[in-house]
């Protein structure tokens, strides 16, 4: 299922949360929604569910305004979680897999190794007030999957889970991505955002800073650089072709590298005069970029329609 | 609308589950049938044993002993005398200080129970018919104090009939101005005990009250508990607001029928016993009158449709129990109305202020049903276009549609205020919900 946002925009009172946001979100691939808390995140989640009415702007799916089938196709995990305290666990996600469509046999029989794969197996009769908080956002979880949406909305997916669940969670994601599902989750930590997603978009007080594939957005928003430590004379280096700089410190040297420059070229230079002891090409981090990228007054920004932006 | 039923039959079943849910099946129409029955029973019932008195007399005119005498022709059913007279004491006119003592002395058995009345004719009584008499009574038995009135009223006349210059026969002068007991019957000649049908349509209110206001605010309930546990977010996803609303009024409103149900089962084993149960007839002319127990399940079921929708709209601009109590009292207040307004509905069930108060929606369920329940059991006409029927059909109908309204309204700021946490919505931002597309 491919989901795409058409220059929506929510105003609370004065404040805009969420301005003119446009983007493209691909069939198959997990697209990661970053940005710090209140920057617009969740209310943009909000609206593609149909939770919130943008102000302006379309939520277009598969091309065209979401039909009656679309909250049949799509799991979604808010932000605020919480499930019926006095029911089961397996009544739970009977009743919301059915409120999905999905047939509550089936719901029963497809529970069992789900709950096995995040151990609630032993849990599936208890009531829900018996679990943990991190147990209750497995099971959350879960129930956002369990009817096999097409599309996946995760809103702050990670948050409250222990270091152990959260590869947990990794791994389905990823699972559920080679099963040809569409995954959107937002996250305001990049360094998950910067594991899992195939696309990234970045947004800041409402605006879109950055937006793309993580590997496009990294090379067009990275500085390159790379983190060398050697035996010899390395003056030649600062001569080398693509090499902007170098930063010299005690026992290595950081070699800040020219746009579109072949760090491969670097190397087999090196190997010939040098002996290399440690040759690593450091990619930019997510968070580097956005710190980067958020300290430029958004409003400055100008945000592509079709996708993918320019400063 | 699959859904649809998916949420109603969750609701339905979270209720039905209850043990609140079979204790109240059972001591809902117990009470009900309490209150109607035992009330009613007391207040017919004749007196087992001989009431004790004593009578004074100041008038020297044999007064206490004609009265004394006057009263033997009541009975108990047993033949024994209803009246036990312990004494007729006759003290002269000027005898203060005895006539004190005496009355110290009376006071005092009335206070131990030792009699139940006494009775004094004060002096030159025929002169002074309003205050020469006077009773005093630890209790107000209204049959006696009206058999006594009867008979001293006859006694005083007679006196000054002697004494007057009007020359005709004392007999037959009382005779042609005897007091008469007025029996009321209805149309249908029959005659049900104004006590009972008091009774009855109090009870019918009050429970169709109760019910609004217990699973009525349920709805609410359920509304705030998915709004405070953050479920709301889930399950808009999943399902369209009026869906939801709809599914739980309705899902509610069901296991409320199915109370009712299984009380009208219940009433029709009752029924079909009637004759081996010792039972009123009169109360049985009301609870087995088809129009009032039709009538009854109408109006609490689109009663409770009408409030629950109010309630899920209350729910869902309030952000806690806490808050929602503040709500509620006024809510409560107005399903109250009836009982206050009732006393006028009561006596004048037919008059014009009766029936357009029984006609404004919000009263209808209750009013109404008060009328009908007072009316019905002596009715000849049973047309759904006039009278009696016909009004309470009118106004089953605009409950119906004000109901349809109201969850127009409803599902539109349930879609919005079921996403306000934290903060309750101000009367422009609701009206805003109302008109936002």
């Amino acid at each position: 299922m491919q989901l795409r946002l058409d220059r929506i925009r929510k105003e609370y009172g004065d404040k805009v949360a969420v301005n003119d946001l446009s983007l493209e979100v691909p069939e198959g691939v997990i697209y990661g929604v970053i940005g710090p808390n209140g920057a617009g995140k969740t209310t943009t989640i909000r609206m593609i569910m149909n939770i919130t009415a943008p102000d302006s702007g379309r939520v277009l799916i598969d091309g065209r305004p979401p039909d009656g089938s679309f909250l049949n196709r799509v799991g979604y995990l808010p932000e605020e979680r919480g499930l019926y305290k006095k029911m089961t666990v397996s009544e739970v996600l009977t009743y919301l897999a059915e409120l999905k469509g999905y047939p509550a046999s089936k719901a029963r029989a497809d529970m069992v190794p789900w709950l096995e794969r995040v151990n609630l197996a032993e849990y599936q009769n208890s009531k829900v007030e018996e679990l943990s908080k991190g147990m209750a956002q497995k099971l959350q979880f879960v129930s956002t999957i369990l009817h096999q949406p097409d599309l996946l909305i995760l809103d702050e997916i990670f948050s409250g889970l222990d270091p152990l669940n959260m590869e947990l969670l990794k791994d389905i994601m990823m699972e559920q991505k080679r099963a040809g599902r569409t995954i959107l989750f937002s996250t305001h930590v990049m360094e998950q955002a910067e594991k899992l997603c195939d696309h990234v978009c970045m947004i800041a007080s409402g605006n879109k800073v950055i937006d793309g594939r993580l590997g496009d957005v990294k090379a067009q928003f990275g500085r390159n650089c790379i983190h060398l430590e050697i035996e010899g004379d390395g003056g030649f280096i600062r001569a080398l072709p693509g090499v902007k700089d170098v930063l010299e410190f005690n026992n290595y040297q950081e070699l800040a590298l020219e746009d579109g420059a072949d760090s491969q070229a670097i190397l087999r230079e090196l190997v010939g005069r040098v002996k290399v002891l440690r040759f690593d090409v450091i990619e930019p981090s997510l968070y580097d970029i956005f710190i980067d990228m958020a300290r430029i007054d958004p409003s400055q920004l100008v945000a592509d329609p079709e996708g993918g932006s320019h400063v | 609308m699959s859904k649809f039923w998916v949420i109603f039959r969750r609701e339905y079943a979270q209720v039905v589950k209850k043990k609140s849910f079979v204790v109240g099946i059972i001591l809902t129409p117990l009470s009900m049938i309490g209150l109607m029955i035992v009330p009613a029973f007391l207040a017919t019932r004749a007196a087992t044993d001989p009431e004790t008195l004593v009578i004074v007399d100041q008038s020297q005119q044999e007064l206490g002993q004609r009265f004394a005498e006057s009263l033997a022709e009541y009975t108990l059913d047993d033949g024994r005398s209803y009246y036990d007279i312990q004494n007729t004491l006759v003290v002269e006119p000027g005898d203060d200080e005895r006539m004190r003592d005496l009355q110290d002395s009376l006071n005092a058995a009335i206070n131990d129970k030792q009699i139940k009345y006494y009775v004094v004719f004060k002096p030159l009584a025929q002169h002074h018919p309003s205050d020469s008499v006077f009773m005093v009574s630890n209790t107000d038995n209204l049959r006696t104090q009206k058999r006594f009135e009867n008979k001293i009223s006859y006694l005083l006349s007679t006196l000054r009939l002697g004494e007057s210059e009007v020359n005709l026969p004392v007999d037959s002068v009382l005779a042609l101005t005897r007091q008469i007991e007025l029996t009321v019957r209805d149309a249908k000649g029959a005659s049900i005990p104004f006590m009972v049908k008091y009774l009855s349509a109090f009870v019918f209110v009050g429970i169709i009250m109760g019910m609004i206001l217990g699973y009525g605010q349920q709805v609410m309930r359920s509304v705030i508990d998915e709004k405070n546990s953050r479920i709301m977010e889930v399950l808009v996803s999943s399902v369209s607001p009026f869906q939801l609303m709809l599914g739980k009024v309705l899902g509610l409103g069901a296991a409320t029928m199915t109370q009712v149900a299984i009380w009208v089962v219940l009433g029709l084993g009752l029924y079909a016993l009637r004759g081996s149960v010792a039972m009123d007839e009169s109360i049985g002319r009301i609870i087995f009158n088809p129009a009032i127990v039709i009538f009854f399940v109408l109006f609490l079921t689109s009663g409770y449709v009408l409030y629950s929708t109010i309630f899920a709209l209350l729910g869902s601009i309030v952000t806690s129990e806490k808050e929602a109590a503040s709500v509620v009292a006024p809510i409560s207040l107005i399903l109250m109305l009836p009982f206050i307004l009732g006393i006028h509905v009561i006596q004048e069930p037919n008059s014009t202020l009766s029936i357009v108060l029984s006609m404004i929606p919000l009263l209808t369920p209750t009013l109404m049903q008060m009328r009908v329940a007072f009316v019905a059991p002596s009715l000849t006409d049973y047309s759904i276009f006039s009278g009696m029927i016909g009004q309470a059909t009118l106004g089953l109908v605009l409950v119906i549609l004000t109901s349809i309204m109201f969850v127009w309204i409803a599902s539109r700021v349930f879609r919005v205020g079921i996403l306000m946490y934290g903060k309750r919505a101000t009367l422009p931002e609701i009206m805003r919900w109302i008109r936002h597309k």
